[in-house]
């Protein structure tokens, strides 16, 4: 006991009932019980049991060191990731500078045509380029009735098939931010460079690009992070042979029933996701790229 | 945490429920094409999941046998085949609950005092697994007739109830024509281009790459349980591996080859029969030439009905008309040795335990699995990805 008085308007507002911050916490509350039971202690029991079963111990991190195919499946994780957020930023941001700078008319269609695809479930996006990318699918039986191949290329249940759906799932995730960040950059600088004689190039490398930096490594980093925990798409368009950690996390669990080992993966990978965002709050400003976003 | 624990401990490793919870996966296809009506349809449905109803204790009065299998198409193959007419003779009515006895299940309940089920549709590794736990009863071999089943599989504590074989399968309009004479050509991408199918996981596919390397069926697993063996099988799947796709559900294998993606694979005998149905005559044939497994009876302690209906019942099933119905319904080969012969002529080349087929097909051994599958999986994926 530290205090024997009360300042007086704090104790007017005890006596009114909740101080704000009282209020404040209890809009929250709801919310913030729902993530801590729902989300906050099944995580910690994950982080548990990854240290617990089947023994006590870091018998389940060494795994990180003794596993070859672990060790291959976060390479894996890793390069799918990396080559498709490069892909999803060069074609993202093309598709946010025409948006930017078509016409006005042309915006709101555009703008559609990006989201259109949330609309629809990933798994069904997937199956959609099994049907395209198959052996006998779309894409194979038109190149050979134009007779451009002979034979059908291997498209699928493979690294290529496997990002090219994720480019097609992430791209959304990589357009948004940039186009937000765009949306904020004022062409007169850009009208300013040319005035001054600077060529179109020039003046684009020189003055915007350096100004949707921001955007650029938000959607870089939304887009990684998202792409390091996909499911989906690499299961069911990897053929077994791009086993991404979430897939070997699934199968450790549901057929070998090793917990232990399952756990410890997910908890490899939400330290690597940690790191990975902590590396890039170096470099951007994480609040104001991600939460003050236009 | 608890329902985790229910799964943990040596239960797993052994056993393949994912075979028989895909017999029930099989009943989306029997209603789409029309052989189940809708009513059944979703009978199947609620059974599998939406409906755990059945597990009401109240529901299981002691003047009833509750079957447990693993749903879908196998909930009216198990009535038509056995409940009716066990009923009829019997007066007591049979009810399939399709919602899954896996071990950790039936532990639970035998457990929690709360038995639901009388008869399991189990495997013999976890039948094994539930012995040593002592949640299941011995069988009775005085009603039970141990006549009516094959040497080596009427255990103390489960009874084989019906077989399923992972088969050579292959697509000849994809292999010029030409068929596999055995594993070695299988595995052989010179002779046979185009892409295989194995399983993810590496049960039911080690036996047939031993037996690609020239391992004469009988001694596979003893060539898989030496270091060198195993290694020597894992290289098999390495040296080929550009060439694999793996199938991670009984619907996925047969997807890849309805498809065309793979010209060949290593899959579950009732997947391929609905292949041999599905795909125009020519496209498709399998051979037994791999590993047989049984489905095994197991008996919960302390089920509602009694011992004693639960061993009539299991007698009941080892006549041979139910079985061939089974058969013919599921591709699930007939227990009783006796029931081969009733088998109509056109269904024998596929009949997973007909005397021709077992002869060339080596039993599936639950032992070798507990023992070393942790491992073996962890090589295989290592084989397919590095």
């Amino acid at each position: 006991m530290t205090t024997t008085t009360i300042d007086p308007p704090a104790a007017a507002a005890a006596r009114r009932g909740l101080s704000d911050r009282g209020w404040y916490w209890l809009f929250v509350a709801p919310a913030l019980i729902a993530m801590v039971v729902f989300y906050i202690w099944p995580l910690v029991q994950i982080f548990g049991i990854s240290f617990t079963e089947p023994e006590f111990g870091l018998g389940n991190y060494a795994a990180l060191v003794e596993s070859r195919p672990i060790q291959t499946s976060l390479v894996i994780t890793f390069r799918v990731a990396a080559v498709t957020t490069l892909l999803c930023l060069v074609l993202g941001y093309m598709v946010s500078y025409a948006i930017y700078n078509a016409q006005h008319r042309m915006v709101g269609v555009m703008l559609a045509l990006v989201l259109l695809p949330f609309w629809i479930s990933v798994l069904i996006r997937s199956f959609a380029w099994i049907v395209l990318l198959g052996r006998s699918g779309v894409v194979n039986d038109s190149l050979i009735a134009l007779g451009l191949i002979e034979k059908p290329i291997a498209m699928m249940h493979n690294e290529f098939g496997v990002v090219l759906a994720m480019v097609h799932v992430m791209l959304p995730f990589a357009v948004l931010p940039m186009m937000a960040n765009m949306k904020g950059i004022n062409r007169a600088y850009v009208d300013a460079a040319r005035g001054l004689g600077a060529s179109e190039f020039g003046a684009f490398w020189h003055v915007y690009l350096p100004q949707t930096k921001p955007g650029i490594l938000s959607a870089a980093l939304l887009v990684f992070v998202l792409s390091l925990g996909f499911y989906i798409t690499p299961a069911l368009l990897g053929g077994g042979r791009v086993l991404m950690i979430s897939e070997y996390i699934t199968y450790q669990i549901q057929e070998l029933l090793r917990w232990g080992v399952g756990s410890m993966l997910s908890v490899t990978l939400l330290v690597m996701t940690a790191v990975v965002i902590l590396a890039a709050a170096r470099f951007v400003n994480l609040r104001k790229a991600l939460l003050e976003r236009g | 945490m608890t329902d985790r624990s229910r799964f943990t401990g040596p239960m797993p490793a052994t056993d393949d429920d994912e075979f028989r919870r895909d017999l029930g996966e099989i009943a989306l296809e029997k209603f789409r094409s029309g052989r189940i009506d809708r009513r059944g349809f979703l009978t199947a449905l609620a059974a599998i999941g939406v409906a755990p109803a059945l597990g009401n204790k109240a529901f299981a009065a002691a003047s009833e046998i509750i079957v447990c299998n693993w749903g879908g198409a196998a909930i009216d193959a198990v009535m038509a085949a056995w409940g009716t007419a066990f009923e009829a003779e019997s007066g007591i009515p049979v009810v399939v609950d399709g919602s899954g006895p896996s071990a950790g299940k039936i532990r639970a309940q035998v457990e929690a005092g709360a038995v639901v089920w009388d008869v399991c549709d189990s495997g013999a590794g976890s039948s094994l697994i539930l012995r040593d736990q002592g949640v299941t009863q011995e069988i009775d071999y005085s009603i039970v007739d141990k006549s009516k089943v094959l040497e080596g599989f009427a255990f103390s504590h489960g009874v084989t109830n019906y077989y399923y074989s992972y088969v050579m399968a292959w697509n000849p309009m994809l292999t010029g024509g030409k068929a596999p004479a055995d594993w070695a050509e299988f595995f052989d991408t010179e002779k046979f281009p185009g892409k295989r199918t194995f399983r993810k996981s590496v049960r039911g596919m080690l036996e047939p790459a031993a037996m690609a390397m020239g391992i004469a069926p009988e001694e596979v697993y003893a060539f898989l349980g030496t270091e060198e063996g195993l290694a020597a099988a894992i290289e098999k799947f390495r040296s080929i591996r550009d060439h694999v796709i793996v199938w991670s559900s009984g619907s996925a294998s047969q997807q890849l080859f309805l498809q065309e993606e793979v010209s060949m694979g290593c899959i579950w005998n009732t997947r391929g029969q609905l292949l041999l149905n599905e795909m125009p005559a020519g496209s498709f044939d399998m051979k037994f030439n791999a590993t047989l497994a049984p489905g095994v009876w197991v008996v919960p302690k302390n089920n509602p009905a009694g011992s004693e209906a639960a061993m009539k019942f299991i007698r009941f099933s080892q006549e041979p008309a139910g079985q061939v119905v089974l058969l013919e319904m599921m591709g699930n080969g007939p227990a009783n040795p006796e029931a081969s012969s009733a088998v109509p002529e056109g269904l024998r080349p596929y009949n997973p335990s007909s005397p021709e087929n077992r002869a060339t097909q080596i039993t599936y051994s639950w032992d070798w699995y507990g023992a070393n599958q942790i491992r073996a999986e962890e090589l295989y994926v290592d084989a397919l990805i590095n």
